[in-house]
């Protein structure tokens, strides 16, 4: 499934005082398969761009093609797009309702119109996946959860629909360093297993580890988009946008500042241990 | 989805009408009020209508923005009308067929109940749109505060209705966003029937009453830590003083309610 935005602007309460403007003509495509994450300051309309992917915004102008129909056009089905496209918002465990765990996750596929049978089938699926047991967790009050466990079954609500795409938004935030590790490992098997990832994150270490691609947004426009080591080649130019660079990637810079002849955008440990392993040897070959 | 509410939304832009004291805007809304009830004559509208018009323009609020507080009152509004055409007696008639018997007094009544109507909301939201809520809060605080005698509690009230003022942006954000991510589940809020559209509506109240629980009890806890405890010895941070401008208000607020009950005598 390719996802394409073309020329796309959005301008949130036109015509009020409270106008502004958070999108300003976004060209891009996301092919099967990527794993693509949105970076940007505060405010720099990563949010906004993710819920144009499934409709749940209209671009002010241009148009958001899926597989190279507009998902405004008359006709198009919402229903099918919002199963393709599964959207996991910031805070995901706010939007839990159900008395129980098992309700709540089946409210996406209840809408889809499934037969009970397959709802329940896919339930169990979402909730092994996202590392729930199915019978110690069914029967729960999502409410009675901890923030963590919440957010678990917030996002097997969105898997439960089985989408193609999923569109995280920030999905580690507020969590502890053992969830938020966990919930990482989660979304890079769902990657390996074909789903296509669009995720907001605030962590370039995570965007470092993760991520096939990068699309950097400054005030509403793409400011970069390429492969992680061509995004932090420009580690500098990162700083000055009030962004923070991969531990690594400060770490090589400092080293090439301190007279090591590094190569530019290192931003991997492996790939620094590999350099300064060569450096090492070279070094050791000279003095011999 | 839903930022259509006007009636009740600051307009921030600086203008002689926004910078009046709070206390003084209300006491002219409520002479307005009693203005606009009191013409027996049709021509009085006219000055009333010019006042409105001049505050309209001094106050730089978009006068379209004032006139989109009556849109969601326009079925009230006919409905009263129409109503009132039909119903009230009258002894010049107009129309008689069957039942149906409209007399001159009906309708010219039904008009005046209209422009009542219209004129009410538009003073209303002219003093909204004008006043920040806290501004407002804090000046019927001040109005209020002589109740204090008689066990009125007015600073609390006044607390009560700033917080509730205060939260209601965030809870229409946070609607905003429960609505959309339920959407993103394939939630549909907008067809069905009646019973269908209800029910579609428990997956955005539940999480809503959730949050604002939640915020409510934050709220309480966070206030508590910086030792709020009720209206008793609160000093001001800021102080409300009338200046000249109030003054002029106040004055030509009761000169447009002199004109109107000479008016009546003389009409
Ligand atoms: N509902 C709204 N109404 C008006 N303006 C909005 C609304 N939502 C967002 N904005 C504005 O649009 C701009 C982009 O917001 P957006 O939420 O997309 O940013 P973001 O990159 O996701 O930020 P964050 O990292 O804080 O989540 C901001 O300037 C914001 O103030
Ligand atoms: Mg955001």
């Amino acid at each position: 499934m390719q996802i394409t935005f073309r020329q796309v602007s959005h301008t949130y309460q036109p015509g009020s005082p409270f106008q502004s403007t958070a999108l300003s003509n976004i060209d891009f495509t996301v092919e099967s398969g990527e794993f693509l994450a949105l970076i940007g300051h505060t405010g720099s309309g990563k949010s906004t761009l993710a819920q144009h992917i499934n409709g749940l915004l209209k671009p002010t102008s241009g148009q958001v093609l899926i597989d190279g129909s507009d998902i405004h056009a008359d006709g198009y089905s919402k229903k099918t797009l919002r199963q393709k496209v599964g959207m996991v918002f910031q805070y995901a465990e706010h939007q839990l309702f159900e008395e129980t765990v098992e309700k709540d996750i089946a409210f996406g596929p209840k809408n889809l119109g499934l037969e009970e049978a397959e709802i329940a089938v896919r339930v169990q699926e979402a909730m092994e996946k996202v590392g729930l047991e199915y019978d110690e967790f069914k029967e729960k009050s999502p409410f009675e959860l901890s923030g963590g466990q919440m957010r678990r079954v917030a996002i097997a609500g969105v898997l439960a629909m089985r989408p193609e795409v999923l569109i995280l938004d920030e999905p580690a935030a507020g969590l502890d360093p053992m969830s938020r590790e966990e919930m990482l490992q989660l979304i890079k098997a769902l990657h390996e297993k074909g789903t296509t990832i669009v995720m907001i994150s605030h962590s370039m270490d995570d965007v470092a580890r993760f991520a096939t691609r990068a699309i950097v947004l400054k005030k509403g426009a793409i400011a970069m988009d390429g492969t992680p080591a061509e995004i932090f080649r420009h580690a500098d130019e990162l700083e000055d946008m009030g962004l923070d660079v991969p531990v690594i990637c400060k770490l090589a810079r400092d080293m090439q500042k301190a007279g090591l002849p590094l190569e530019d955008g290192i931003y991997e440990e492996d790939k620094l241990y590999e350099a300064l392993l060569h450096l090492w040897k070279g070094g050791a070959a000279d003095a011999q | 989805m839903l930022n259509d509410i006007t009636l009740g939304q600051y307009y921030p832009v600086k203008s002689m009408v926004h910078s009046l004291d709070p206390r003084v805007k209300i006491v002219l809304l409520i002479l307005a009020l009693v203005t606009v009830f009191l013409p027996e004559n049709m021509l009085l509208y006219i000055p009333i209508a010019a006042f409105i018009l001049l505050t309209a323009r001094l106050s730089n609020v978009p006068f379209k923005l004032l006139l989109k507080g009556i849109k969601p009152l326009r079925f009230i509004l006919i409905f009263t009308v129409v109503l009132n055409v039909f119903f009230l007696p009258g002894e010049t008639v107009w129309l008689e067929w069957e039942f149906i018997r409209i007399t001159k007094e009906a309708v010219l009544t039904a008009i005046m109940f209209g422009i009542r109507l219209v004129l009410l909301v538009m003073f209303s939201s002219l003093l909204t749109l004008t006043t920040a809520p806290v501004a407002l809060t804090d000046g019927l605080e001040r109005l209020l505060s002589p109740l204090a005698k008689i066990r009125f509690p007015a600073h609390e009230m006044a607390m009560m209705m700033t917080i509730a003022l205060r939260f209601i942006p965030t809870l229409l954000e946070e609607a905003d966003k429960i609505m959309k991510a339920q959407s993103a589940r394939g939630a549909d809020f907008e067809s069905g029937n009646l019973m269908a559209r209800a029910k579609a509506m428990v997956p955005l109240l539940v999480p809503l009453f959730v949050s604002a629980f939640r915020r409510a009890g934050d709220l309480a806890m966070a206030m508590e830590a910086r030792c709020y405890h009720g209206g008793k010895g609160r000093t001001r941070l800021h102080v409300l003083k009338m200046k000249r401008n109030d003054y002029l208000a106040l004055l030509f607020m009761a000169l447009l309610l002199a004109a109107v009950i000479v008016g009546n005598r003389f009409l």
